[in-house]
């Protein structure tokens, strides 16, 4: 057999090979019939052989590496991943998001610790001695959290990002539609602003964990300072009654977003039986899976906090209901996906490995 | 006597192979990636270095900016109507640009940003198979910290690695490659004009299969040469394999000509080593090999 015989006989069968590919670049291979898919599993193979035989005669770089790369599309397309879609999302928030969330509860705690307890701090150095808040807060932003809690601001005209507010404020009670209108700008204000945050706390756990830190410690000093500051001017009651509703999502994703971080960062400082570089992919993948769940209670929390935290309601049905969102995001982080038996996931299969290792890890933090 | 010479054939082309494979192996650190299929068979990926993905990350920054202008243009139009709702839409639309642009594109259309695709890179997982939206995800989340100064650590890791990787790559598995058009290589057209040798000019030595294929190559390339640079890199293996066949020809021809010497010989080995009946019938050329039974 020299090399015209076998391009001779294998070339209708490459030919074959590439136009199948070229009809099937577009669509998923799920939506081939099943002989079509046989024909294509048989010709992958015969190429893969082809290609193999070909390096070991030593027949030619262009030759090698048309085959090459014919059978690098093949594999491309013949090993994708099913298609995402709609019920992958569903089961996605149902049931991994929590699963993932509580397998590294660990890192979630430590964010917790990191991000609220600087904030219970400043919050009571801020109230009992409300002079030092200047330190953290800029002064413009003193000044426009006095107009928006304070006693000239009915409490449904809270904005946080425009003072010039104040002027609608006699309009909006007898027009709904506008109501509706400003809250859906500020909406998109807080997408913008919470889950860019949340994103890059994780994103920075990459540099050794260290930005992780840097941003929960500093929001967390940031909103105590800011909620202790408000409370000692007097306008405590408003304040916390706008929060409470909109926080249960809200602060509960920026520490999770933070745990995800964490996970990062631990992954490159203590990588276990793995090199540092496997250890951070195989945890990257979970890790960004959790920060993808904060995103999106990220997102309710926006709109919670756009729709429902200003409206003009009794505070003490939004301590109810805020109450309420407390106990829902609890359960779902706790519960949700319990007791689902379906498919394990792609990530849990390193299960085994990864719980002895976060026990590993949980004992080496100190 | 062919019997002989086509076992001599054989113990010569598997003797190179190992060494050949070994000679591969020793090249990887070039700007090639492996890797292993379930088939057993290896493939390799041209990596994208630097350069290539600066230019797709400008072209993608440009677009970027174009989707941000346009859409700054369009929504205050709705803002006619509702003022607060089309800032929110702006704001949202601001967000999934910042965050979302490369992760819906390279996760939902094969690994392809606008910008990489008109550069022709991909980025596929580091097992060769495509990216999905998970990896795409991390990759493009990482970038914010790939960014800090000016993609300062994303490019130092980037020339730390070996496969010019970047945090949000090494993080989510994922390489940048350089994807190829295929194009079957053609038989060379000069082959069509070449006589082979005369079977009563040559000893009986057997060309290896490589040394074919190297004429073959050499001759499919030729044009990327001069003339003179061709002929004179020719000379080099045409001297030799004279010398090796007891070439008793005439000797201009080696020597004046030596790049149709070695399409010669190539002719001569390539399409005459098999002599059986039935393979001739179905052979590459045919009008070419009924042309060498004569002459045999």
């Amino acid at each position: 057999m020299n090399k015209h015989k076998f391009i001779q006989q294998r070339r209708p069968h490459w030919k074959q090979f590439e136009e199948f590919l070229s009809n099937a670049s577009g669509k998923s291979l799920a939506k081939l019939p099943a002989e079509e898919l046989t024909k294509f599993s048989q010709l992958l193979r015969e190429v893969s052989h082809d290609l193999a035989t070909i390096r070991s005669r030593g027949w030619g770089h262009e030759l090698t590496s048309y085959l090459n790369d014919l059978v690098a599309r093949g594999h491309n397309l013949f090993y994708s991943a099913p298609p995402t879609n709609v019920a992958g999302l569903y089961r996605y928030l149902a049931v991994d998001f929590p699963r993932l969330f509580r397998a590294n509860l660990g890192y979630f705690l430590t964010a917790c610790l990191l991000f609220f307890l600087p904030l219970g701090i400043s919050w009571c150095v801020v109230q009992n001695n409300p002079s030092l808040a200047n330190r953290v807060i800029p002064a413009e932003l003193i000044t426009k959290f006095d107009q928006m809690y304070g006693d000239q601001s009915s409490l449904n005209t809270d904005e946080e990002n425009t003072g010039g507010e104040q002027d609608a404020e006699t309009s909006e009670d007898s027009n709904f539609g506008s109501f509706g209108d400003e809250r859906a700008s500020m909406a998109g204000f807080y997408i913008n602003h919470n889950v860019g945050i949340a994103l890059k706390c994780f994103a920075l756990g990459i540099l050794l964990g260290i930005g992780t830190v840097y941003t929960l410690l500093f929001n967390g000093i940031f909103l105590g300072a800011v909620s202790g500051y408000i409370v000692s001017q007097g306008n405590g009651d408003r304040f916390l009654s706008f929060v409470i509703s909109h926080g249960s999502f809200e602060l509960t994703a920026i520490a999770i977003s933070g745990g995800a971080g964490l996970i990062l960062g631990n992954a490159l400082i203590h990588p276990g039986q793995r090199t540092r570089i496997q250890s951070l992919q195989v945890r990257g993948l979970e890790a960004v899976q959790i920060a993808g769940g904060a995103a999106v209670m990220l997102v309710v929390a926006a709109f919670i906090e756009a729709f429902w935290s200003p409206s003009d309601i009794p505070s003490l049905v939004k301590y109810i209901v805020g109450s309420g969102l407390w106990l829902i995001v609890f359960l779902y982080l706790g519960f949700a996906g319990l007791q689902s038996d379906t498919r394990p996931l792609a990530a849990k299969s390193r299960i085994p490995n990864k719980s002895t290792e976060t026990e590993l890890n949980g004992k080496r933090r100190p | 006597m062919i019997s002989t010479a086509t076992s001599e054939a054989t113990s010569q082309t598997s003797d190179p192979a190992p060494q050949k494979d070994h000679s591969v192996r020793r090249t990887v650190f070039g700007l090639e990636m492996q890797i292993e299929t379930p088939e057993n068979v290896v493939l390799t990926y041209q990596l994208a270095g630097p350069a290539q993905r600066y230019i797709a990350y400008m072209i993608d920054l440009a677009i970027r900016m174009a989707i941000l202008i346009g859409m700054m243009m369009v929504i205050p139009m709705l803002g006619i109507v509702l003022p607060g709702t089309a800032t929110g839409i702006l704001l949202v639309m601001i967000f999934l640009n910042t965050w979302g642009y490369y992760t819906i594109s390279e996760g939902f259309f094969k690994g392809q940003s606008i910008g990489k695709h008109f550069c022709g890179l991909r980025v596929i997982r580091d097992g060769g198979y495509p990216i999905t939206f998970w990896p795409a995800l991390l990759r493009n989340l990482v970038r914010s910290a790939d960014a800090i100064v000016f993609y300062g650590i994303g490019v130092t890791v980037m020339l730390l690695t070996r496969r010019f990787q970047r945090l949000g790559d090494l993080v989510a598995g994922t390489v940048v490659i350089q994807e190829r058009s295929l194009s079957l290589p053609r038989k060379p057209v000069i082959l069509d004009k070449i006589q082979p040798l005369d079977k009563n000019e040559i000893g009986s030595f057997l060309p290896s299969d490589e040394v074919l294929s190297l004429i073959d190559e050499f001759i499919g390339r030729r044009h990327v040469l001069t003339y003179d640079r061709g002929h004179a890199l020719a000379a080099i293996l045409a001297n030799n394999l004279a010398e090796r066949l007891n070439y008793s020809g005439d000797p201009k021809k080696v020597t004046q000509y030596p790049m149709a010497f070695l399409a010669a010989v190539y002719k001569t080995f390539s399409f005459s080593q098999e002599d059986d009946k039935q393979e001739l019938a179905s052979a590459y050329r045919p009008r070419n090999q009924s042309a060498e039974v004569n002459l045999e």
